[in-house]
């Protein structure tokens, strides 16, 4: 009797999860990630059933798995790697030198109306020039180095980021700066204590824009003078791959940086969203 | 012994915001004693909240001011602000940081001693367990006794409250006025509170005054003597309401003609 309930509590048990894989199926079918997957799917199908037609020549449209293979081959074999991380070095001391920049520039126009007015213009100004377009002058200045990079990664963040800043600090409501001069901050401490976390959202789509616009600058300095003093980006390796005709491994290259791109925005703007104007309740649903 | 704590003489605001701006406060004399609950009643757009921004010193004004004897030029900590706003609370601070803050931006260091502080004020409060909450989590009526205890923790000589449960409904509202008083005789402190409810100013207030439309003149200035708790039916309490509640609308009709 006893056993015979417990069976049943079991087999019970089994329909349930059953029922349940059914229902987890159907739910994962519904999201959006999901549909991607599959759309990524029929995009490598349709590749390979155009490549074994053989419409196009295969010097300017390669099988799929070769551009993997040119992939890994870059990592194992050729410098991609280390090319990579050279790029990543570069920018990276890009980003902080502009976000440093904007930070303290912004800063300064909340305190002095006169530095303010003379900030916006040349923001304005110099947010409108690309940073290819500078790269003539660039190179006249620094010479062919390192320093043209930075100088085109940190042109390509502090304009974005100070706009952005800017218009956040300026929309921060009255009542958070009331509140804070009532506590007794001002100055610098006003900016540091109720600005910043206030305007944290612009600030973070400044970020992101500025990042994308240096990434975009770095990628087309290093391709258009190649290898620097001091070693060679990413840039470079897509170029070099199409002067040899290497149109698998200029994809393979291409990969890399919309990887780099997933990246960035996953493991860092994603994470640091969801650690502060997220939690904070300062984005719409 | 009644100590003076505010001292204003011949106050006159102009916001200069047009050539033809008017004196919105207009030669305005007040001193309140310390410990007292002044409750500042009003028709919209008489300067109740001008005034008490002048008091709190988010604005410029002509003739003095004295807070226990030192004139006020610009916000201090001596005159805490609670808002009508629910969003004065910091967003990104939790409701017990958002009572740190202040204080530790005041010279409080000591980590446990802010604990203590601010697990005391939200025991006053009524928000014992909700420290670690964000603003955007609680209601309206929980951020308005968040900012009190912020306010109170800071130890203010007056805390100022514009209008702080105009936006509560009628239920929280009563319940927030109750609990005020309470947290009034435990605490050492002076309140400035304006409203434009009459029944919230006598339920609250040891002493009403009215603001005319016009120049911002103290049209009334009575003690409230009704023994708290005030309700509808103490003694007094008719006699009261009908006071102000007629010399509001002869304001109104004054304006409109």
């Amino acid at each position: 009797m006893c056993r015979r309930q417990v069976q049943k509590l079991k087999s019970n048990e089994n329909q349930d999860e059953k029922k349940g894989t059914i229902d987890e199926m159907r739910e994962l079918l519904r999201k959006d990630a999901t549909k991607q997957v599959i759309f990524i799917i029929c995009f490598g199908i349709a590749w390979g059933t155009i490549y074994n037609m053989q419409i196009f020549n295969p010097l300017v449209f390669p099988k799929g798995t070769d551009v993997f293979v040119n992939l890994y081959e870059g990592f194992v074999y050729d410098d991609l790697l280390d090319m990579t991380m050279y790029s990543m070095e570069l920018i990276g001391k890009g980003l902080i030198i502009g976000v440093v920049l904007a930070f303290v520039f912004s800063g300064i126009s909340i305190i002095s109306k006169t530095f303010n007015a003379v900030y916006n213009l040349i923001t304005s100004i110099c947010d409108l020039l690309p940073g290819v377009a500078l790269l003539p002058l660039a190179i006249m200045w620094f010479g062919i180095g390192e320093g043209v990079i930075i100088f085109i990664t940190v042109h390509g963040i502090l304009w974005p980021m100070s706009r952005n800043i800017m218009d956040g600090f300026r929309t921060v409501p009255s009542m958070y700066i009331e509140g804070g001069r009532n506590i007794g901050l001002k100055g610098a401490g006003l900016v540091l204590g109720v600005y910043i976390p206030a305007a944290f959202t612009s600030i973070l789509s400044g970020l992101r824009v500025g990042w994308a616009r240096a990434w975009r600058g770095l990628l087309s300095a290093e391709m258009i003078f190649g290898t620097t003093a001091s070693g060679a980006g990413i840039g470079w390796y897509i170029f070099s791959q199409r002067q040899v005709v290497n149109i698998a491994g200029v994809l393979a290259s291409l990969i890399v940086i919309i990887a780099i791109g997933v990246i960035v925005e996953y493991a860092i703007f994603r994470v640091v969203e969801r650690n502060t104007v997220r939690k904070w309740g300062m984005l719409g649903r | 012994m009644t100590k003076e704590i505010l001292r204003v003489r011949n106050l006159v605001k102009n916001y200069h915001d047009a050539p033809d701006s008017r004196n919105i406060i207009d030669g305005l004399d007040l001193t309140l004693n310390y410990g007292d609950f002044l409750c500042i009643l009003g028709p919209s757009g008489c300067g109740k909240t001008t005034f008490i921004r002048c008091i709190a010193g988010f604005e410029d004004y002509e003739g003095t001011i004295e807070i226990d004897g030192k004139e006020v030029r610009g916000p201090g900590i001596d005159r805490v602000m609670v808002f009508q706003d629910f969003n004065q609370l910091f967003p990104w601070k939790t409701v017990e940081k958002n009572i740190q803050y202040p204080l530790k931006k005041n010279g409080v260091t000591d980590k446990e001693e802010l604990k203590r502080i601010s697990d005391e004020h939200l025991e006053l409060v009524g928000l014992k367990g909700y420290e670690k909450f964000y603003p955007h989590q609680l209601s309206g009526g929980m951020k308005q006794r968040v900012a009190i205890a912020k306010g109170l923790a800071l130890k203010p000589k007056v805390i100022l409250m514009d209008e702080p449960f105009a936006s509560l409904d009628a239920m929280t509202r009563n319940r927030l006025q109750k609990e005020l008083l309470k947290i009034k005789e435990k605490e050492d402190v002076t309140v400035i509170f304006i409203t434009h409810n009459i029944q919230e100013a006598v339920v609250l207030g040891s002493r009403v005054v009215m603001m005319s439309r016009q120049g911002g003149q103290l049209k009334i200035d009575v003690e409230n003597t009704i023994p708290k708790p005030v309700t509808p039916a103490s003694p007094g309490y008719g006699e009261m309401w009908n006071k102000f509640n007629s010399a509001l609308e002869a304001e109104l009709t004054d304006s409109d003609e």
